[in-house]
């Protein structure tokens, strides 16, 4: 046996506890989880089956902790876990599953099915079975701080642009600040407006905020790839910083999976409860509206819709927060079919949007969202993660369709009263 | 004459201007940054922008192709970012600002945006070469001064 073959067995052999135990036991093999998965709706497959994506941790968990199981490898009966094995799982695991979570939804004796397929990952990865594009970003994010590797210098200068522009003070490293901001490398990246409308909001509410030069990335790409040590290192920074800023709440922002990595797997992945509290920027917006700090004049007439990202709104539970903020500025908002804790993924989450070699599978089971959309043909889409953003525009222009996409908070800011 | 020298007299003498007039303007400040763009399209999307005569068809395609040309350019999440191809995405935001349908168009109007757009663009160059001199917003004060002028 190789050596990473080796790391990847014993990797998933330490994914195996009593919970992926108890969910195996329970499988019945109804498939149900099948057609929650658009990456099998729109290209079916069986191999697609959301629960088969965790076959190799299921194996590991059959052959080594079953009497069935242990007895059947003892006569040579049990399915090998080799190289070529896990390489023909890897589309699988990373391309077909954004992670979403959908399938855990419907599963009629509650397993977790996306929280298995991470599990799944962690042995993958362990064995050199992962995506290369996610490799490139986990690296990039052990070594730079970022993903897309964004360093400190390019945040100051998109910060700089930001200020001039406005005229207003970004505060960095300000000790006992009330909340310190987070952002996503797209975000400093592809949509710097993002910064703009957070220090426009805040300002205008009157609030004491940050932004850390030591830990101001909030995504977590050593989730995504499935390794928990990155995972925990990547927390274990932005916690440094909070506590040595000494302050109140940290904010997620619009990205999905960092709202999930630092709220809620965050202190799982240190070991520790927080000395501060989490929450996703559509909260803290959504207080400052319920408080009477948020004044929001004009009314879009457009007709407008909220996509869910599935982290956020599945994962999260952030689901009236949105739809509170954005009945402040539209009077024609219309829900997309399934919207909620039930809506369909754009497709590129959990590192699909990083991974080059899933770009065809991806726009293929956009036709998903397409659908949805047909029905109720909306003129612009509000969403409130970069990630979706991005892919949805994406998605839009392969199926030629021309709506387009809002950030909320942007929106917001763009609707702040004078 | 009117010169214009700083932001405030900027913003508001380009959102003084009528829609028409600030596609125009915005489309110039688009085509002082062209260079930052490698996609060959753009120039065929500030010929139409810069054209007084284009038909809501024309810039309607216009638009189409500047929007296309973001997707082309932008950084994909997780990817290795590169500023100066990242400065490319902002000068087609930019072209995008400017084509932009009025009732679609985002707070600052047309012009403002695309001016936004393009100092980014600019930003984004320096940000590559580690300079730490930031971009001057002259050269857009003289174009719009050039335009009330004429």
């Amino acid at each position: 046996m190789s050596a990473s073959l080796e790391k990847g067995i014993n990797a998933l052999k330490k994914e195996v506890d009593s919970t992926v135990g108890a969910f195996f036991s329970s499988c019945v093999n109804c498939g149900m989880c099948a057609d929650a998965c658009l990456f099998y709706t729109e290209s079916p497959s069986p191999s697609r089956t959301p629960i088969n994506k965790t076959e190799p941790l299921r194996r590991i968990w059959n052959q080594e902790y079953t009497l069935t199981g242990r007895i059947g490898k003892m006569l040579g009966l049990a399915k090998p876990v080799d190289h070529e094995f896990l390489e023909k799982w890897e589309t699988l695991v990373y391309d077909s599953c954004s992670l979403c979570g959908r399938c855990s939804m419907v599963c009629p004796v509650g397993i977790d099915i996306a929280l298995m397929i991470r599990k799944t990952r962690e042995g993958m990865a362990a064995a050199g079975h992962a995506p290369e594009g996610l490799i490139g970003a986990v690296t990039r994010s052990v070594t730079i701080g970022s993903p897309m590797g964004v360093k400190l210098p390019a945040l100051m200068a998109q910060i700089s642009h930001v200020e001039k522009d406005t005229g207003l003070k970004i505060p960095m490293d300000k000790e006992g600040a009330e909340y310190m901001l987070l952002l996503s490398s797209m975000e400093i990246m592809n949509f710097p407006e993002f910064i703009e409308a957070i220090a426009k909001i805040f300002d205008k509410v009157g609030v004491s905020w940050t932004i850390s030069s030591e830990a101001y990335e909030a995504t977590n790409s050593g989730i995504q790839i499935g390794v928990a040590d990155i995972a925990a290192e990547l927390v274990q920074r932005i916690v440094d910083a909070a506590e040595k800023l000494k302050v109140k709440t940290v904010i997620s922002p619009e990205c999905g999976h960092a709202y999930m990595a630092i709220r809620w797997d965050g202190p799982n992945l240190v070991g520790k409860a927080f000395s501060f509290e989490v929450k996703h920027i559509l909260e803290i917006l959504d207080e400052f509206r319920k408080d009477g700090r948020l004044k929001i004049s004009g009314k879009e007439t457009q007709k407008l819709t909220y996509h869910d990202p599935c982290q956020i709104s599945r994962r999260g539970g952030v689901i009236d927060q949105p739809r509170n903020l954005i009945n402040l500025f539209t009077e024609n908002f219309v829900e997309m079919p399934e919207a909620g804790k039930m809506n369909w993924c754009c497709g590129a989450g959990g590192g699909v949007s990083s991974n080059e070699r899933a770009d065809e599978l991806r726009l293929k089971v956009f036709q998903r969202k397409k659908d949805q959309l047909d029905e109720i043909h909306p003129d612009g889409i509000i969403s409130a993660c970069s990630n979706c953003r991005i892919h949805l525009e994406d998605g839009l222009e392969e199926y030629n369709m021309d709506i387009p996409l809002l950030s909320l908070t942007e929106t917001l800011a763009e609707h702040l009263e004078d | 004459m009117k010169q214009i020298s700083n932001d405030a007299d900027f913003k508001q003498s380009l959102q003084s201007l009528s829609y028409d007039q600030q596609r125009i303007v915005a489309t110039q400040f688009v085509e002082h940054v062209l260079a930052l763009c490698t996609d060959d399209r753009l120039k065929r999307v500030v010929d139409t922008g810069l054209n007084e005569k284009a038909t809501q068809d024309d810039l309607s395609n216009a638009l189409k192709s500047a929007k296309s040309i973001t997707f082309d350019c932008h950084t994909r999440c997780g990817a290795e970012g590169n500023w100066s191809e990242q400065a490319g995405y902002f000068v087609a935001r930019a072209a995008i600002a400017a084509l932009t349908p009025e009732p679609q168009s985002k707070s600052g109007g047309p012009a403002w945006q695309a001016a936004m757009s393009s100092r980014m663009a600019q930003t984004s160059v320096q940000i590559d070469s580690d300079s730490s001199d930031l971009t001057d917003n002259k050269w857009q004060y003289k174009i719009l001064s050039d335009f009330l002028n004429s």
